[in-house]
């Protein structure tokens, strides 16, 4: 794996050998928790846990075939990552996530709308935030006094009728 | 901004006493189901009989209703403006879901309406009354396929305790769950399956076509006109009404619970409510005060034993 | 009086101001809504029915079906320009119309789209007027047994997603079906893979997880690449309108595609998404430019478009006849109809014939008024492309998670003192898993295919074997079901077939040879 060009090489793949690793370990968990359910006596045919094992059986089998296919580097090329902007939107993301809940849809919108713009280039934030803010509250107007959806109001949403 | 941003919060608390008789009222499910239906009549009728004079409804879908009621213990103890509508199916998903949170845990104001469940056959079934399907179901329990709503709902309750009522092992009983009415209506009409158990409502234009037949109902006694027997007229001492009710806050004073009990008594018996109930074909089933809290223990004793009857709950 | 007769009045009837009035408040609010991620229109059609109340009934019913007529076509417009389908049954649109609009073929994809979902509503609704009665029969003839033939030939035809690799396209319709089984199992109300958290009782919702790794992703992985973000779109280039060779390839997919959804969308257990995926498959099957496929082939985009509107009008047949709800839309309809005293089913046709005929005829109106309304629009919509990436996808985002909170608002997650919406954390979560799907070259549409049909595949099993009491031999009992198996067999084996024998050579002789 080299973050500093595409591999375009055949050589064994390691991030890939990391989703092999992921999807027998999800493999695990499907049957840990399916080994743990109590199964109703009505179910005595094919039962809940059926389909969850046939599935965990397949994820074994496509673990092993990655992992196959990561030795002989048969992944497609992969450019480097641009960190930044992830964790901007990402960032935007949690924000909102943690703000609608009390300070409102608005609030909470526009700072999701100002860090994704931030982290597309576009800024400074004093200038994105208002026309986020603007943004969102009158989608949250339109939405929830137009359609009756109840969306999560803060102190500046519960001033409007 | 930042001082704009201040004041309009200041602003905002100042103002948010002035909403003083203003209710909320939860509708636990997406919109467009019974509950939010519910939720959404009585914001119509609160508002249009200036009982209340601005109501908002907020969906909280999820899990049965048991996400919503969560979320509105933990949200609005205390607050006397806030009302919840739920209904027995809550029951069952609190005991199925193993909730965290109880129907103890909320402040039981009235019933307001409901719908009993009705048993039928496809027209052309051999079954013809309520002892052949009796008969059939105690010389092979597994024979008789049920197409109802999802599993440990009130469709299931009543297949459950039918069994039970007329001796036969529920955990015996062939229940084929479907994703809401519609696809367990295709089944009976299908004849993929022997009876079709779910509300009223749902068979009711197939029962009238006469493409169905409804062996029973489980009400207490026959809808005005009606010529489907109950099960007890049938000889099946059961029965089993799926209700919705509103609920207020945990931690109210008893004045508190007393003008809300005032309001939705006025509400209940307004022209709004009736004309509401007359258009959606909903069954008037109000019951307040000490009757209701006594029907409510009742009816969760009585769902926690079938559900491990069955076998869903441990 | 006949068919034509009362077709004829409803046309009269639908024709008049106030009726035409409500068709077109319904196609605009169902457009826009549709454009939205997440907010479809069962979802408006539910926020608008207690305002309602007081209206007149047809024209509310009109404006409800102009609305989900209207949601099936804005669906596609984001799901060709910005790969982010604002509703399950446009997802297959996506595989080849964002490729098509990547390359300056907005215009004629959209309006590919635009004409296949109008041809496709117009037949539609047309079958729906004279042989619903006949179709209804048919698909209540389908047991369980034949359900689940019918999803192992979804399944044998959802390799056509797949991409360039079939390992990674089984690995991710295998996270769908992994993601299928979380929540509560309808037959037995017991929770699995739930991990003791009561949001997850529910599933994983369709629409968060389509928006999740289509828009999120599809987002991070834009902002995280320096080839991306430098990318100019062409919004056009060449025509914005359909040159003659896009026709040609246009009509036969619409043609097919109508014929595919209808009958789907008839069904009880079918669905809109399912009907695309099998007119995806089919057309890829059918195609004389398979090499085109997964680089922005026409047909691909016009055969999904038409069946998801035949599907939509395929829906009403059941609901009309029998008051047989079967998709979201078509449930919150059935809520409609009753809130105005009416009770869809056999005696609907008998006790108000003319609302029924009324509400038929203004289908075909509100599908005539999508075409006029949106194919001057194209113009328009490919000018999208154009806003700055920053803006563009700071929208997508804020409309994205406002789809997803207005369909699940809950808080109900707590970090300390703050609530949150656990909706929005597995948008999140999503979002990252979609980002790493793109990254290592996996295809998204198959992890959405696998959450749609893994769970309906087993529930039919199940209910198949449940109540045959334990007796496999139901599965193969049927002839709807033997002749399902057939065709799935005959989809894997005579490709398989051709190969060995002329390593392709053969199969692409034939190709060539039909014209």
């Amino acid at each position: 794996m080299s973050l500093s060009e595409p591999s375009i090489s055949r050589r064994p793949d390691g991030a890939a050998f990391v989703i092999a690793l992921v999807l027998a370990a999800i493999a695990g968990v499907i049957i840990w928790q399916t080994s743990n359910m109590r199964v109703p006596p009505i179910q005595a045919r094919v039962g809940p846990t059926v389909f969850p094992y046939v599935i965990a059986a397949g994820l074994i089998l496509l673990s092993i075939g990655t992992a196959v296919s990561a030795l002989r580097g048969a992944f497609p090329a992969r450019e480097p990552v641009r960190y930044g902007p992830i964790l901007w939107i990402a960032g935007g993301l949690v924000a909102q996530m943690l703000l609608i809940g009390w300070a409102g849809f608005a609030v909470g919108t526009a700072v999701l709308f100002a860090f994704v713009a931030k982290g597309f280039g576009r800024g400074p934030l004093w200038m994105t935030l208002p026309i986020g803010f603007v943004l969102a509250f009158s989608i949250w107007f339109v939405f929830s006094r137009g359609l009756q959806l109840s969306l999560p109001m803060g102190p500046i949403e519960r001033l409007v009728p | 901004m930042n001082k704009l941003f201040l004041a309009a919060l200041m602003t905002g608390a100042l103002v948010v006493p002035g909403f003083a008789a203003d209710y909320t009222i939860m509708a636990p499910a997406a919109p467009g189901g019974g509950w939010d239906q519910t939720a959404r009549a009585m914001q119509e009728a609160l508002q249009a009989e200036g009982i209340s004079g601005n109501v908002q409804v907020t969906n909280v879908p999820g899990a049965g209703g048991t996400i919503g009621l969560a979320q509105f213990v933990n949200q609005y103890s205390g607050n006397p403006e806030a009302l919840i509508v739920g209904g027995y199916v809550m029951v069952g998903a609190i005991l199925t879901n193993a909730s965290p949170v109880s129907l103890a845990e909320v402040t039981p104001i009235a019933r307001l309406t409901g719908e009993s469940d009705v048993i039928v056959v496809p027209a052309a079934s051999e079954l013809q009354t309520v002892d052949d399907l009796v008969a059939m179901l105690k010389a092979d329990p597994g024979s008789v396929s049920w197409a109802g709503g999802s599993a440990g709902g009130v469709d299931h309750i009543a297949a459950g305790l039918f069994a039970k009522t007329v001796g036969v092992d529920p955990t015996k009983v062939n229940y084929i769950a479907y994703s809401g009415g519609g696809e367990a209506l295709a089944a009976v009409l299908g004849g993929q399956v022997t009876v079709g158990i779910s509300g009223l409502g749902e068979f009711d234009a197939q029962i009238q076509s006469g493409d169905l037949r409804a062996l029973a109902s489980t009400g207490a006694e026959r809808l005005e006109g009606s010529d489907i027997p109950t099960l007890s007229e049938s000889g099946v001492d059961l029965v089993v009404e799926n209700w919705r009710m509103v609920a207020a806050a945990p931690g109210l004073s008893d004045e508190e619970k007393a003008a809300i009990d005032a309001d939705i008594e006025k509400l209940v018996t307004s022209a709004t409510w009736q004309g509401i109930l007359e258009t959606n074909g909903w069954q008037d089933m109000y019951l307040g005060g000490e009757a209701f809290d006594a029907q409510l223990a009742a009816d969760i004793t009585a769902t926690e034993a079938i559900l491990k009857d069955i076998g869903l709950v441990q | 009086m006949d068919t034509f007769g009362l077709l004829a009045d409803g046309l009269l009837a639908a024709l008049q101001a106030q009726n035409l009035l409500y068709a077109l408040i319904g196609v605009t609010l169902g457009t826009a809504v549709g454009v939205l991620p997440g907010i479809g229109p069962a979802l408006t059609v539910a926020l608008l029915l207690p305002v309602t109340y007081r209206l007149d009934p047809t024209g509310s019913l009109i404006m409800f079906a102009g609305i989900y007529y209207g949601g099936m076509y804005g669906g596609s417009t984001t799901s060709i320009l910005l790969n982010t389908p604002g509703e399950s049954a446009s997802i297959v649109t996506a595989l080849e119309g964002n490729k098509m609009a990547r390359k300056g073929r907005g215009g004629p994809a959209l309006a590919t789209a635009a004409i296949g979902s109008f041809v496709a509503g117009l037949i539609a609704t047309l079958a729906l007027a004279f042989v619903a009665p006949w179709v209804v029969k048919a698909a209540l003839a389908f047991g369980p047994a034949d359900y689940f033939a019918l999803m192992v030939l979804a399944f044998v035809t959802v390799s056509a997603a797949f991409g360039d690799s079939a390992l990674r396209g089984v690995t991710a319709l295998f996270i769908g079906l992994g993601l299928g089984v979380i929540g509560i199992d309808l037959q037995t109300g017991q929770a699995r893979l739930a991990f003791g958290i009561p949001d997850l009782l529910d599933g994983i919702e369709v629409t968060t997880l389509a928006v999740a790794l289509f828009a999120i992703g599809e987002t991070l992985a834009i902002a995280s690449s320096r080839t991306h973000l430098k990318e100019e779109v062409l919004a056009v280039k060449g025509s914005v309108w359909m040159t003659l060779d896009d026709w040609k390839r246009s009509w036969p997919a619409w043609l097919r595609g109508t014929f595919i959804g209808f009958p789907i969308g008839a069904m009880p257990a079918g669905g809109a998404e399912i009907g695309t995926f099998f007119s995806y498959a089919a057309e890829r099957k059918l195609s004389r430019h398979p090499e085109e496929f997964g680089q922005g082939a026409i047909e691909g985009v016009a055969g999904p478009e038409a069946a998801n509107n035949a599907s939509a009008a395929g829906t009403l047949v059941p609901l009309l006849t029998l008051g047989l709800p079967t998709s979201a839309t078509a449930a919150i309809m059935l809520a409609g109809f009753q809130q105005f005293g009416l009770q869809p089913g056999p005696l609907l046709f008998a006790n108000n014939a003319p609302l029924v005929w009324s509400l038929v005829a203004s289908l075909l109106v509100a599908n005539f008024m999508l075409l006029v309304l949106n194919l001057p629009l194209i113009g328009l919509w490919v000018k999208l492309l154009t806003i700055p990436k920053p803006w563009l996808y700071a929208g997508i985002l804020t409309f994205a998670t406002l789809g997803t909170l207005g369909a699940n608002g809950a808080m109900s997650g707590r970090l300390g003192p703050i609530p949150f919406s656990f909706e929005l954390l597995i948008l999140l979560a999503f979002g990252f898993l979609g980002f790493g799907l793109r990254r290592f070259g996996y295809p998204i549409a198959p992890v959405v295919i696998g959450l749609i049909l893994g769970p309906l595949s087993e529930q039919q099993l199940r209910r198949a074997l449940a109540i045959s009491q334990g007796d496999p031999s139901v599965l193969i009992a049927s002839p709807i079901a033997i002749t399902l198996y057939v065709i799935a067999a005959m989809a894997v084996l005579i490709p398989l077939y051709f190969r060995l024998r002329g390593k392709g050579a053969v199969l692409q002789q034939m190709a060539s040879d039909e014209d």
